[in-house]
């Protein structure tokens, strides 16, 4: 497998092409149909939102595209990675190291902030401490947290209130430097002043990261988005330029 | 022996008024009430009896404490009594069997909830939960009759009987417990944290170590702690295959391994002999074996309450800090992942090995004449008698645990306050863990000569009883606590008094799960044999039903089992002790499956027994 220390770069080179492209994914349980058939792509640097009501399948598309379906819940269509088609079902640890998906809930395992923020790296890459914490201040900086955490690091990171979790839980992504940043209603779990504090975060990464964001608010993809695919119930999709 | 390990997360229970003793309720509601209060005072009473006997026992005569703990020479007829050999084996056997058994029982507990798709590790898990709850009899005689042979044929150790072989049977016993508690403390992890993992790139190997083990590793290491209370207490199928040789130590550090095939002695196997008969209820040589006793007691209490406290409520700790290299994730998840797959191996072919020799060698017992017909000891004949003694034993004994572990229950889940709540629990569970042994010996003096019973089948019954109430209470208790807050606000709100609302809200909502504590407590009761050679069941001679209570012994399988294997020379009489073998672990898979069948209905609390 190839070393997994090149999101970076890999970012840098595709900055003008697309970094997922997703054509006729359907998601099937058994015979019957609960997502797609969906067709979109996400253009390097762009936000993308991906809307429509509840129960349409939004996050389950999510984790169609990092492997991580439910048991029993069945992918087809095609989706690609950097122009190269991706090989579901291998437990592909390296697709997940690319295309980075931050949960809804905000997930803090034990620990301090700063092995909450090293999580995912220190078992992708190998580099110095001070490497691996530069790294580290940066992503925090980028997921706007460093500013309220630089000073306790070591502090158990239960003490974040809820809106600094899902920064956190933003930073931790942001720090393996992936492709594309995928957030399943990263705003839902919060409340009012968090939302617009992580909002703020994922405001700042337009341009700079890829991001699809899913979200049932239309006024929040609004704010954030640059363009939006809609999901519908009536397993339909249709991509929609959106106001920048 | 009940152990809770998973306590739900609403800890407090719903606390109630007062009963109030308005006119015409009154009655009642101390008819409930005294009832409920009855089942925690039998679990103190159990207590106090355990506690009473050791400590008139050690009262009874001078015990050097001093030898008791440095010397390793026992011999009675010189009053010396040195209990070191026996400390030193008990630990040797526990040692080897958490040796062999802790890193295979948790690699296949890991492979069961993290690497095999549900459809797979529902049904395994399920059968090792059957496995768990196997009597130690029936271990017992696979080791007499599978481990020493093969010990005697692995080392040059004439007969088998070692320190080894001991340990590889308990370490057989206890490595399905270890599974199924630690498979429960994996399941308990939220889905949300592996998901949150592997969505960073780890590979499961990696999802497993930062991501699951540090949330589940307290509850594991409690289905750990409670293996070892297992073991330590374990008498009977120790008994078979250490070959009880006494003053047995080490003469040096490097003797330690070629101690391990050789014969020796311990606590429990001490216990179990013939010695408690001989010393009689007072002097020194009697005070000497209780002091043992406390010894094990002791031990066993450390280690079960220590087990349950584990998993309850501590956070989880920080992964370690060390950073992983990079190089190699792949081969190495590979490898991991065959390891722990391979880890599911010997469990399952535990299981499929026992099935497999009680079928081919217990044959005998899927002729239904077997099962009907009296025995005529060694010779052959069937076991009818047997069957019968041990269901009079389990019927007597439920008639008389259900009241007071429902009881016991309710006090627990309803009553207490918060901190009486948990020091009734651990009470419970200090009870549940006791070596039935001890409880054996207790209920010896106490029925057998105090009261003058001599062998009664009634005595062996009420002996039983302290194993059986402890997963009854605990099981109700949990239920209570799973209770949702608003039933009992409401019927607060109607203006029932806390009796009416024992018995209208309460036992309809508990009685599933009680009834399923019960099975599991029978299960667990109907396999017990150490406690029962002493006070209730002969091998020959007993009519099949008791007509009395004095005197009055019945034959039981475990017994029967015991004596047979013992007496291993005659194929007829292996051929029986199989056939009883397997006839008792049916019932045993009876009441267990009539237990799951509830638990899955009725979605009770889930409750672990040692």
């Amino acid at each position: 497998m190839d070393d997994v220390t090149t999101g970076a770069t890999t970012t840098d080179k595709m900055v003008d092409g697309t970094v997922i492209a997703v054509r006729d994914l359907q998601i099937l349980d058994g015979a019957k149909r609960l997502v797609g058939p969906v067709t979109f792509e996400l253009a390097a640097g762009s936000t993308t939102g991906l809307c429509g009501p509840s129960g349409a399948g939004k996050s389950t598309v999510l984790r169609a595209l990092v492997d991580l379906l439910p048991h029993g819940l069945r992918r087809q269509g095609e989706v690609e990675v950097l122009g190269r088609p991706v090989r579901y079902g291998k437990g592909d640890a390296h697709l997940r190291s690319t295309v980075v998906l931050v949960p809804q809930t905000p997930v803090v395992f034990g620990g301090s902030i700063l092995d909450n923020a090293l999580f995912g790296l220190r078992h992708l890459v190998r580099a110095s401490r001070t490497e691996m914490h530069d790294r580290v201040e940066q992503a925090l900086r980028e997921a706007g947290l460093w500013s309220e955490v630089s000073g306790r690091l070591d502090t158990p990171a239960q003490t974040l209130s809820n809106g600094q979790r899902q920064r956190l839980c933003l930073a931790r992504a942001l720090a393996l430097e992936p492709a594309a940043l995928l957030l399943d209603e990263p705003t839902s779990a919060l409340d009012e002043r968090s939302r617009d504090t992580v909002e703020e975060s994922v405001a700042a990464l337009r341009g700079n990261r890829t991001v699809l964001l899913v979200s049932h608010d239309p006024a929040q993809v609004e704010r954030l988005c640059d363009r939006t695919v809609r999901i519908d119930l009536a397993n339909t999709c249709e991509p929609s330029p959106a106001a920048v | 022996m009940g152990l809770t390990l998973e306590r739900p997360a609403q800890a407090p229970g719903p606390t109630l008024p007062r009963p109030s003793s308005g006119s015409g309720r009154g009655s009642r509601a101390r008819w409930v009430w005294g009832w409920a209060y009855s089942g925690i005072l039998s679990v103190l009473l159990t207590l106090a009896v355990l506690l009473g006997y050791l400590v008139t026992g050690i009262a009874s005569g001078t015990v050097d404490w001093a030898a008791l703990f440095t010397s390793s020479t026992w011999n009675p007829g010189t009053l010396a009594f040195g209990g070191l050999a026996m400390i030193y084996g008990s630990a040797a056997v526990c040692v080897l069997a958490l040796v062999l058994a802790v890193p295979i029982g948790w690699a296949a507990a890991i492979a069961l909830s993290e690497y095999l798709p549900p459809r797979l590790a529902k049904p395994l898990r399920l059968s090792i939960e059957l496995l768990a709850a196997v009597p130690s009899i029936v271990y017992g005689l696979i080791g007499i009759m599978v481990i020493r042979p093969f010990v005697a044929d692995l080392g040059d150790v004439p007969g088998g009987d070692s320190l080894l072989a001991a340990g590889i049977v308990l370490a057989v016993m206890i490595t399905p417990t270890i599974v199924a508690v630690s498979v429960d403390a994996l399941a308990a992890v939220p889905g949300r944290y592996r998901e949150a993992a592997y969505s960073l790139g780890l590979t499961r190997r990696e999802v497993v170590r930062s991501a699951v083990l540090p949330q589940a590793r307290s509850g594991m290491r409690a289905g750990v702690l409670l293996g070892l209370a297992r073991a330590l207490g374990e008498a009977i199928a120790v008994f078979m295959v250490i070959g009880r040789a006494d003053g047995r130590l080490p003469e040096s550090l490097g003797d330690i391994f070629a101690s391990l095939v050789r014969p020796g002695q311990t606590l429990t196997t001490k216990l179990a002999g013939p010695e408690p008969m001989l010393a009689g209820t007072s002097g020194p040589y009697f005070a000497a074996l209780c002091g043992l006793g406390v010894i094990l007691l002791a031990l066993v209490a450390v280690a079960t309450v220590w087990g349950t406290r584990g998993s309850t409520g501590r956070t989880a700790r920080a992964p370690r800090a060390r950073r992983s290299s990079a190089w190699l994730r792949t081969p190495k998840d590979r490898v991991t992942t065959v390891v722990r797959l391979g880890a599911l191996l010997l469990p399952g072919a535990l299981l499929v090995g026992m099935l497999g020799i009680l079928l081919a060698r217990g044959g005998a017992a899927l002729n239904p004449v077997f099962w009907f017909s009296p025995s005529e000891g060694a010779a052959g004949g069937g076991i009818r008698d047997q069957i019968l003694g041990t269901l009079l034993l389990l019927a007597t004994t439920a008639l008389i645990a259900l009241p007071l572990g429902y009881g016991a229950g309710i006090v627990i889940g309803t009553r207490a306050s918060a901190k009486t709540a948990r020091v009734l629990e651990t009470l419970t569970v200090a009870i549940g863990g006791t070596p039935t042994i001890l409880l054996g010996l207790a209920g010896y003096v106490l029925f057998c000569t105090t009261m003058g019973w001599g062998r009664s089948w009634l005595a062996g019954a009420v002996v039983l009883v302290p194993v059986v109430v402890p997963v009854v209470a605990l099981t109700t208790a949990g239920r209570i606590r799973s209770m949702p807050a608003e039933i009992t606000e409401a019927a607060f709100a109607l203006g029932l008094t806390s009796s009416q609302y024992v018995r209208s809200v309460v036992i309809p909502y508990t009685w599933p799960a009680t009834l399923t504590g019960l099975l599991l407590g029978l299960a667990r009761a109907a396999g017990e044999t150490a406690p029962l050679i002493f006070t209730a069941t002969v091998f020959f001679g007993a009519p099949a039903l008791p007509t009395g209570v004095v005197n009055a012994p019945v034959q039981a399988l475990p017994t029967h089992i015991f004596t047979l294997s013992q007496d291993s020379g005659a194929p007829e009489a292996i051929a029986q002790a199989w056939g009883s073998a397997l006839v008792l672990v049916l019932i045993t898979a009876g009441l267990l499956s009539l237990a799951v069948l509830l638990r899955n209905r009725f979605e009770g609390a889930r409750r672990w027994t040692t």
